[in-house]
């Protein structure tokens, strides 16, 4: 991998001194992520994989999202929706799909998507985020870890 | 008390019918149980969450509420918290819930879990 990527920075170093631009450019490409993304991913709890063969049609998926708001920052959103984006990283496990774009994977990465179920609520949660530091009581609303 | 001194009460929880539903379903099979009870706990980011048990039988201080057959029993402490409250039960796709539509709560947090009053 070394000798592969020291070619084209060799490169792009000599076309640097006449044309600056364009070696910003290359500096730029999407290498570093692409190792990051063995690590970068969610696990999905049994009772989760479950729930989902039993309510998701064929070519529909759940879609996890991280906005922000909820009383502590972040907030976990769900929603079922059939359209991939380019940004999506799809996760599968026995036939279930879930997907996260990369902008919410980077605050769920390494944390397990759980199906709850309780008398007073039962709902998928986020559970064991390494990326949050505190929750609201329902499990939507998180903060950061800084 | 004498009764006389009190007011015309009206059901200190009334039910909806998806609410009433629900918990006919969850107590078909549990002859043991005679009802529901909600509490509430000092819990969440806005001070108090609501709690739903399976319970066996009447508390001392519980109030009952008989509706349409089915039995909720309301801890001592929610009483006041809850008086006037209807409780429904939601479902879709990805979650299901009983709501507490509660007139004297003050302010909730997002996610409609924590209150306070």
């Amino acid at each position: 991998w070394l000798q592969s990527s020291l070619g084209p920075v060799r490169q792009c170093l000599s076309v640097a001194s006449t044309w600056p631009i364009r070696w910003n450019s290359s500096s730029t490409q999407q290498r570093p992520t692409e190792m990051d993304s063995f690590q970068d991913q969610i696990f999905l709890s049994d009772t989760c994989v479950k729930r989902l063969s039993e309510i998701m049609q064929k070519g529909e998926f759940l879609r996890v999202q991280v906005e922000g708001g909820g009383c502590s920052g972040f907030q976990y959103k769900f929603s079922v929706d059939s359209v991939k984006n380019k940004e999506d990283r799809v996760f599968e496990k026995r036939g279930v799909e879930v997907v996260v774009d990369q902008d919410s994977l980077e605050f769920i990465k390494g944390a397990t998507l759980d199906f709850s179920e309780e008398l007073i609520r039962s709902s998928f949660q986020v559970v064991n985020n390494p990326q949050a530091e505190h929750g609201c009581s329902c499990g939507t609303s998180f903060s950061i870890k800084v | 008390v004498s009764k006389r001194k009190l007011l015309p009460t009206r059901a200190a929880l009334t039910l909806t019918p998806a609410a009433v539903n629900k918990i006919k379903q969850l107590l078909q099979n549990k002859p043991d149980y005679v009802g529901l009870r909600v509490g509430v706990r000092t819990r969440g980011c806005n001070g108090l969450s609501y709690t739903l048990d399976y319970t066996k039988e009447k508390g001392k201080a519980d109030e009952e509420v008989l509706q349409d057959g089915v039995r909720v029993f309301i801890e001592k402490k929610a009483q006041l918290t809850l008086l006037g409250t209807e409780m429904d039960y939601v479902e879709d796709k990805l979650s299901s819930e009983f709501v507490f539509n509660n007139p004297n709560i003050k302010g909730t947090c997002g996610c409609g879990e924590s209150f306070s009053i």
